[in-house]
């Protein structure tokens, strides 16, 4: 696996500290740039397991069409127009006429074919050409063929019974939402403060009063409840139990009896049914597609939306778009390839043996590893970044009272990591034709200002840890891992990643970036996010010895 | 084996582009249109083309056998096929990108899908109407239904390119007695 830079969210956490990164479960709250959202005005990313979601639109993958959402029930989330699925192959069936009354040599002149064709019209699918007459579908015109099926869907047995019990559900619900209207409001959950009014609707709807099913309130006993309760007639199913079950022997008998495999309907050929569909390949039907919704995301504690996409169907751009990319730097992370460290001359102590692998196949246990941080600058303003390896949480005495040894070793990382300590500059993002001419500034500006110490401090380690390189938004740092001697597992630490930029106050472009100091100008702003830096696992230190030693 | 001497009988009604790898005995018949940059090699054994076929852009045409190659008429080969079967009947179509082997002799009315590779080891005949298709070569029998209208979309296919293609394209002459390279 090649390394990897995950951003953190905490919305799966009490505090804002992430979770130590060697625990199997932190990866839920790390998560890919790209996933992420940034709320504006909470100042705060947003991931797609703490957003609230929203419908936003219905649409046809195939055909486009915009389904308004009051049709979109009573259609059964399908398309209704003439857009069919294979249920063969599930490929876009298309509706074709049927071949004219047979010649006698079988190739009749190409006049007799006309433009209209003739009915029966029937679907035909030409990927796998199954064709619906195959099943005893066909139609006589080759318009309103959906409404046809949706009819033949309706009458499934399982689709009925389901009308059936909403239907017998109905007054009872009817007579409950009345009278729960004409009681108090219930309060227990209504005061939660970030309910939209759908989760708020579905919620009232939950803690309704249900006849037969208890209810959390702190008095059960109401005196509502006991009318409509009395009133609820025993439900009768269409079909006895007992019939099913001759059915599912049915089945077991089909089975025993098959022949070829392709007698049975394959699980994906069944799985976009809306209803239990018989297990004989010959009886699967052509299927209406299903249709896709559009959705927007919500912050969870403001309520403002992060991402709306466009009501069109055809469109793929976005009316909002809050992604945490355009908010927060985008870091890359690289482990120098063995060239690259020859050239460098920062592996001198290296042997030679394990060099052609090492990079490429992983850490040896003992080694030291340059790895190097690119960090893009997404924003118009120019930043200042500051780079930490999280300190480790100490761990509660109370559960490592017993078991103590073991416990401290594995909670200890096998591996130290050296980062540049001090901030350092990414250049203001800006259209690309705006660097032809300043972008040697910008190196020798920096240079000359801030950095004099740190190359110093640089070429004393070899220039491996602090800035290796600045050109246009990017800044390139190096760190560096110490690995133990007897360490395994992955190489993986949490960093905290701090960035000061200038708030709307405009200051002269040279000033702000003569001093770089994020605590005397007070337009300064500061963001903290935490990161997931994972730069692979270790290769354990025996097999490093095989090869090395003799 | 000795190579087959190179020895092209295109009928006057055969479209076929000066484009094309030709290689020894090849024989193609009335109307049949052969696109620019497909190959033909007749390594083995003679390959007979009959009426009405379309061969696309670097379709691959081989006969590894002695025996001779025979394909029948209004076989549609598209972009990039191979086929090496022994027979070929009438009316099939091979896919872009297909592979048919030549332990697979092909009948009429087969459909080869698009990328699928159709490679037994032992010798085999695939009935009318077998479609194969989809990534794992799945197969299932054709009904036939609108069998009639695909044959005349492909004779107005065929009818089409006759027309075009010689607009675009320098044609190869029949009764050429070509010299391989």
């Amino acid at each position: 696996m090649s390394p990897s830079v995950d951003y953190h969210c905490h919305c799966l956490a009490s505090n804002s500290a992430p979770p130590p990164p060697h625990l199997p479960s932190s990866s839920y709250s790390f998560h890919p740039l790209h996933e992420l959202f940034f709320c504006e005005e909470c100042d705060a990313v947003r991931c797609n397991r703490c957003v609230s979601v929203e419908v936003s639109g219905y649409y046809c993958p195939n055909c486009l069409f915009e389904v308004p959402s009051a049709s979109v029930r009573a259609e059964k989330n399908r398309c209704a127009r003439n857009c069919f699925m294979c249920p063969n192959c599930r490929n876009t069936l298309s509706v074709v006429p049927s071949d004219p009354p047979d010649m006698d040599d079988g190739r009749s002149p190409s006049a007799a074919v006309s433009a209209v064709g003739e009915p029966p019209f029937f679907l035909y699918c030409n990927h796998c050409r199954w064709d619906s007459a195959e099943v005893d579908i066909t139609f006589e015109k080759p318009t309103g063929l959906a409404a046809q099926l949706q009819k033949y869907e309706d009458s499934a047995p399982d689709s009925l019974e389901f009308e059936r019990l909403k239907e017998h559900f109905e007054p009872f619900l009817r007579a409950s939402s009345s009278s729960a209207l004409a009681g108090p409001p219930p309060t227990a959950h209504s005061h939660h403060p970030h309910v939209n009014p759908i989760t708020a609707a579905a919620s009232s709807a939950l803690a309704r009063d249900i006849p037969g099913v208890g209810k959390y309130t702190p008095h059960p006993r109401g005196r509502r409840d006991k009318g409509p309760r009395d009133d609820m007639v025993e439900y009768r199913s269409r079909v006895e139990v007992g019939g099913s079950s001759t059915m599912g022997e049915a089945d077991v008998e089909f089975m025993r009896h098959i022949e070829e495999v392709s007698e049975v309907a394959a699980l994906e050929q069944r799985w976009a049914n809306s209803w239990a569909t018989s297990l004989h390949t010959s009886d699967l039907k052509p299927l209406r597609i299903p249709l896709h919704s559009k959705k927007s995301k919500r912050c969870p504690t403001c309520r403002h939306i992060l991402i709306k996409p466009e009501q069109k169907a055809q469109s793929v751009r976005y009316k909002i778009k809050l992604v945490a990319a355009n908010y927060l730097p985008s870091i890359k992370v690289a482990l120098p390839q063995p060239m690259d460290l020859v050239r460098r001359g920062a592996q001198a102590a290296r042997p030679p043996g394990g060099e052609g692998n090492s990079g490429a196949n992983g850490l040896h246990a003992g080694d030291t590893y340059p790895f190097t941080l690119s960090l893009t600058n997404p924003l118009y303003d120019p930043i200042q970044v500051r780079l930490s390896v999280q300190r480790q949480i100490p761990p509660a005495s109370t559960t490592v009272a017993s078991d103590a040894a073991p416990v401290e070793k594995s909670r200890r990382p096998p591996f130290a990591v050296s980062l540049p300590s001090s901030a350092f500059p990414i250049a203001a993002f800006a259209e690309a034709w705006e660097y032809e001419d300043d972008e040697d500034m910008f190196g020798v500006d920096d240079d000359e200002f801030g950095f004099e110490a740190r190359e110093k401090e640089g070429k004393a380690k070899n220039k491996t840890v602090g800035v290796l390189e600045k050109r246009a938004n990017v800044t390139v740092v190096g760190g560096e891992v110490v690995i133990g001697k007897d360490a395994k597992g992955e190489v993986k630490f949490n960093m905290l990643v701090s960035y000061t930029y200038r708030s709307d106050d405009p200051l002269p472009e040279d000033d702000v970036r003569g001093t770089p100091s994020r605590t005397k100008a007070p337009e300064m702003k500061t963001f903290s996010f935490y990161t997931v830096v994972n730069l692979g696992s270790i290769v354990p230190r025996q097999e490093t010895k095989m090869d090395t030693d003799p | 084996m000795a190579p087959l001497r190179d020895k092209f009988t295109i009928h006057s009604k055969a479209v076929v582009c000066q484009d094309v790898e030709l290689k020894g005995d090849i024989t193609i018949g009335s109307g049949t249109i052969v696109h620019p940059k497909a190959t033909i090699f007749a390594i083995a054994g003679p390959i007979v083309i009959g009426t009405g076929c379309i061969i696309e852009e670097s379709a691959i045409i081989v006969n590894r056998r002695k025996e001779v190659m025979r394909i029948g008429d209004d076989n549609l080969f598209e972009i990039g096929c191979r086929v090496e079967s022994p027979t070929v009947g009438n009316f099939n179509t091979i896919s872009t990108r297909a592979r048919v082997h030549h332990t697979v002799r092909i009948s009429s009315y087969c459909v080869i899908g698009a990328g699928c590779l159709v490679v037994p080891t032992e010798d085999e005949v695939l009935d009318e109407y077998t479609v194969i298709y989809g990534p794992a070569a799945d197969r299932r029998t054709w009904s036939g239904r609108g069998k009639v209208q695909e044959a005349d979309l492909r004779r107005k296919h065929a009818e089409y390119l006759r027309e075009t293609l010689p607009k675009f394209n320098r044609l190869r002459r029949g009764e050429a007695h070509g010299h391989g390279a």
